[in-house]
């Protein structure tokens, strides 16, 4: 008769432990300190193999019962903590804001040199980069510029204040990514001599560029991005080809392109290249010129610019273009950034909003 | 350079029925850019931009003349109508003058002297002048401009009797002389200017720019010198940018004008004063011309031309083109040669010039548009490719909650942080604020934390280049990059946490921070030892760090290592001891791993007032660990703890 009593205490000590339990944790503690390996029913349980044999079965009965008495309490009062927990979650308010991780911003220019990176590598163009502070020879004389062009002047290029090198001249700010062109052909030239294979360039050049000029849309930096195509047969249809993939891709499928007469010292046949304005649909308002938004330059590239890298012009062709970043992206649509200076005035306000 | 011109004065040389929009449509093509057209009364204006190197273009002439090329090509009758142009002028009297020319400066003078009747101009002449921008004066000084607009070359004209000696001699100035416009403007000049000086010595004209006060015409002018000056480009756009005087006729002067027009020019004025000032010719026609135009050739291959378009043009179509456009041809062989016209002299020199006309007027939009074939293509190497690595560290900066902002890397001295002897300076700088090359980015992203002093947490970067002087040769470019947190109380260790994420994001499992330098503000961060770069504590509120970003780059990786998964559970335990500040929680962590070899993991888990707790893991990859296992390595570290560093174990 102990061991009855003994085991109905050990229930009741648990129903009224389980009953008074705060929480899902304490039910745990609670469960170990009966079940457990050293919990009061396990060695309750142990103390029936002294009992006489007759009195076995009995007591291994209610002992059984008193187990699952209490695995069931614990069981149901689990139940209960966990749909009170449910009528807490069925009562939040969903509207009010979420707890959000942290989130910063690009810079504008920089979101849009990644998409016009991953357009370019798509057609197989590899992206590089060359000095930003560079010799005449790259940024002018090597490009075809005479020797009194305007922009060679004081007043659209910074120069270094440094001794001009004897054979390629002063050192200044590169006023466009067009110097790359040289650095690229002059590369491909070196690695034809030691390989011999025929020479074929894909190149993207994206960089800082500099000019003499501050209004509301000029700013003294600025990007550019180069391509530059030589080969073997490269003529003005593949320009076109690459210009209207380059608009469908960064405008919009809808957008047109077109080229037509421009000049420029180091492209002969120039171009200007132009995208249908997405205001108008190329009707005509406003904000474009007869339908039209110039995007930038481009052409075939000038012999003497081809010959001055070491290529041979009748045996290579090729063409260039070199367009703002600024540019395409005050020219898509729905921007409406009318100062470009605000892309560098680092008001977190502003870099805030993209 | 943009001009506008009125359709109606387009089309006296014009014969066409095309609409103003076909014109605008199909110049802007093949020719030059229409860029708008305006309602003007019942005409139409057309602003047109003018590239540099068609000054020929620049004239109602000039466009008449492109448009009865360019149009017909698209199915439209044109037909350029040049202009009758006088050339037997009968001249009544003798009246002297003297002109003295420096054919190094102005390589053609026509002149003539006239009796004039100054009054207003014909109602045709001061509407098709003020709708192109430029201001009816009175007939005399109106003629000049619609001489210039009309055939394309600048023109001047003097006070006759304002010339002390009827003599002009053509000469540079000397530095420091003075002048006053015609617009009552004093300047001192440069040297190296064109002017022309009279009789007396008195400087009486800025050659190809603007017209002095001392020799313009006035209400009272009798008799004028109609000049026209053919002069030396170079020349004009220096003293024209350094004087800051952007006349029409300097932003034509500049560009090199077709000298055979000044003639036509002249006989045209000529003509004009006639009809509109009662003009009398009253001196011989002055024509110093020592050097004119020899005819030059050039000459293409129709298979040159074909390539460079990349279609099958006919060359018929090649030869009519040019024909149209002014230039003789011959052809022999499939070889084209033609002869360039004066008008286009400064501007076709290759077989490239010539296709170019050709492919134009054949019409660009008439060309397909096609991908060039990818014949080869440059193998993508991520592990290698620098924008990418750039790329991926910007992303994460950003998913951190970092704002990215591009600073000028031109600054003002007070920015600039290396010595000045050191530096890479601008010799032309645009202003104060951008004179140096920075060395660094923390000054600029300093500026911006001034510049946005609303905001009360900040966090901020930029990747970009610093530059070093290097002698006789480029300056070196080395990217760097550079954030800043603006936060209260901010902690030194949310900047060095964010400095080994992005390592660890490149591959790189391990950078290490040198202890505070002696001024106790400013770390150096090492990685294999070498430097790359510093965090800088600048107050309780504001923390920078700037790195080496190419070093970092360089040792960037995407190769991966599978290391097998324990099958055995590890152990976990705190110890909490009190050390000596002076031993730093690295070398304690450092002490604890070393102890033995089932030590497979120590971090520093809390630090509180002077005990610190390290967080271990004992882990066996052979077998399930027991706790005497674990009981023995924890004798032996809290015995290297006590002897090493007289912890006291808590």
């Amino acid at each position: 008769m102990l061991m009855e009593q003994e085991l109905m205490t050990i229930k009741n000590n648990a129903v009224s432990l389980i009953l008074d339990a705060g929480s899902e944790k304490e039910l745990q503690e609670i469960k170990l300190q009966f079940l457990g390996k050293s919990g009061a029913l396990t060695v309750a349980l142990k103390e029936i193999t002294k009992l006489p044999q007759e009195s076995r079965p009995e007591i291994g009965k209610l002992a059984n019962e008193v187990k699952k008495i209490i695995e069931e309490s614990i069981e149901n009062a689990t139940q209960n903590f966990k749909s009170k927990k449910i009528e807490k979650i069925k009562k939040i308010d969903v509207t009010e804001p979420g707890i959000r991780p942290a989130l910063g911003h690009l810079h504008l220019v920089t979101q849009a040199i990644e998409e016009i990176t991953t357009i370019f590598e798509k057609i197989g163009f590899t992206r590089v980069s060359y000095p930003e502070i560079e010799y005449d020879w790259y940024a002018f004389e090597a490009l075809n510029f005479p020797e009194n062009h305007p922009a060679r002047d004081d007043w659209e290029t910074f120069f270094i204040d440094q001794t001009p090198d004897p054979k390629k001249g002063p050192i200044l700010l590169t006023p466009h990514t067009s110097s790359g062109q040289i650095r690229e052909m002059e590369k491909q030239v070196a690695l034809q001599k030691q390989h011999g294979n025929d020479i074929s360039i894909r190149m993207l050049n994206i960089a800082k560029t500099y000019r003499r000029q501050s209004d509301a849309s000029h700013v003294p930096m600025f990007h550019q991005f180069e391509t530059l195509v030589v080969g073997k047969d490269i003529s003005i249809t593949h320009l076109k080809g690459v210009l209207d993939y380059f608009v469908k891709s960064y405008f919009g499928e809808s957008r047109k392109s077109r080229i037509r007469p421009y000049h420029f010292q180091f492209t002969e046949p120039s171009f200007e290249t132009d995208v249908s304005c997405g205001v108008c649909n190329g009707k005509g308002c406003k904000l474009c010129k007869e339908g039209w938004l110039e995007l930038g330059g481009a052409g075939m590239v000038h012999p003497n610019v081809l010959q001055n890298c070491g290529l041979d012009p009748k045996k290579y062709k090729g063409f260039a273009s070199g367009w703002g970043v600024e540019r395409v992206l005050t020219m898509k649509e729905g921007l409406k950034l009318d100062d470009i200076r605000m892309l560098y005035s680092n008001n977190i306000e502003f870099l805030e909003q993209f | 350079m943009n001009i506008k011109i009125l359709d109606s004065w387009l089309k006296e040389y014009l014969k066409t029925k095309a609409t103003a929009k076909d014109i605008a449509k199909y110049m802007s093509l093949s020719s030059v850019s229409i860029e708008r057209i305006e309602q003007h009364n019942d005409d139409r204006l057309y602003d047109i931009e003018v590239t540099t190197n068609r000054p020929d273009l620049m004239s109602v002439v000039g466009l008449a003349r492109e448009a009865g090329a360019v149009l017909p090509q698209s199915g439209i009758d044109a037909a350029f109508l040049p202009p009758t142009i006088e050339k037997k002028q009968k001249t009544k009297e003798d009246l002297p003058l003297k002109i003295i020319n420096d054919n190094s400066l102005v390589y053609r003078v026509c002149a003539v002297v006239m009796d004039v009747t100054i009054k207003k101009s014909s109602p045709t002449i001061t509407e098709r002048l003020e709708a192109s921008d430029i201001r009816s004066l009175n007939n005399v000084i109106d003629i000049t401009n619609y001489v210039m607009r009309t055939i394309g070359h600048p023109a001047h004209v003097f006070d006759y009797d304002r010339i002390a000696g009827h003599t002009l001699k053509i000469r540079e100035s000397i530095r420091g002389e003075m002048i006053t416009t015609l617009d009552n403007k004093s300047y001192t000049l440069p040297g190296g200017d064109i002017i022309a000086e009279d009789g007396d010595g008195n400087i009486v004209d800025l050659l190809g720019i603007m017209g002095l006060e001392n020799s313009v015409v006035t209400d009272d002018t009798k008799r004028i010198i109609f000049f026209i000056n053919n002069n030396n480009p170079h020349k004009i756009r220096k003293t024209s940018m350094g004087l800051g005087i952007r006349t029409e006729a300097a932003q034509m002067n500049e560009k090199m004008i077709d000298a055979e027009l000044a003639m036509d020019a002249l006989l045209f004025g000529i003509d004009s004063y006639k009809e509109h000032a009662d003009a009398k010719i009253v001196s011989e026609i002055f024509d110093i011309y020592p050097k004119p135009y020899k005819t030059k050739r050039v000459s293409v291959k129709l298979a040159h031309i074909q390539q460079v378009i990349g279609i099958p043009l006919p060359l018929k179509e090649a030869e009519s083109t040019l024909k149209k456009l002014g230039f003789g041809v011959e052809i022999s062989d499939e070889v084209i040669t033609a002869s360039v016209p004066s008008f286009r002299a400064s501007d076709i020199d290759i077989p490239e010039d010539l296709i170019e006309e050709i492919a134009r007027v054949y019409g660009y939009h008439n060309l397909p548009s096609i991908l060039p074939p990818a014949n080869f293509i440059e193998p993508v190497n991520f592990g290698a490719n620098k924008f990418y690595w750039e790329q991926r560290v910007k992303n994460s900066m950003k998913y951190w909650g970092f704002d990215e902002v591009y600073t000028y890397p031109m600054v003002s001295e007070s920015m600039y942080e290396a010595p000045s002897s050191e530096a890479v300076r601008l010799a032309n700088p645009l202003g104060e604020d951008f004179v140096y090359m920075r060395t660094t980015l923390v000054p600029s992203l300093l500026k911006v934390m001034q510049q946005n002093t609303k905001a009360k947490e900040m966090r901020v970067f930029e990747i970009a280049n610093v530059y070093y002087k290097s002698e006789n040769t480029l300056p070196n470019e080395k990217k760097v990059f550079a954030g800043l947190i603006k936060k209260p109380h901010v902690s030194f260790f949310e900047i060095k946490g964010l400095i080994e994420q992005v390592a660890l994001d490149l591959g790189i499992p391990k950078i290490t921070c040198s202890s505070l330098d002696s001024s106790g503000l400013e770390t150096s961060i090492l990685l294999d030892k070498k430097s790359l770069g510093t965090i800088e504590i600048l107050d309780e509120d504001l923390i920078n760090f700037e790195l080496n970003f190419e070093t970092l780059v360089s040792h960037a990786t995407l190769h991966k290592t599978y290391t097998p998964i324990a099958k055995h559970p590890p152990i976990v335990e705190d110890i909490s001891v009190i050390i000596d500040d002076s031993v730093t929680s690295e070398t304690i962590i450092k002490t604890i791993k070393e102890t033995d070899r089932l030590v497979t993991s120590v971090t520093l888990l809390d630090r509180y007032q002077d005990t610190r707790t390290f967080h271990i893991t004992y882990q066996d990859p052979e077998k399930n660990l027991t706790s005497k296992d674990v009981s023995e390595v924890r004798a032996a570290i809290i015995e290297s703890l006590t002897k090493n560093f007289q912890a006291v174990i808590k």
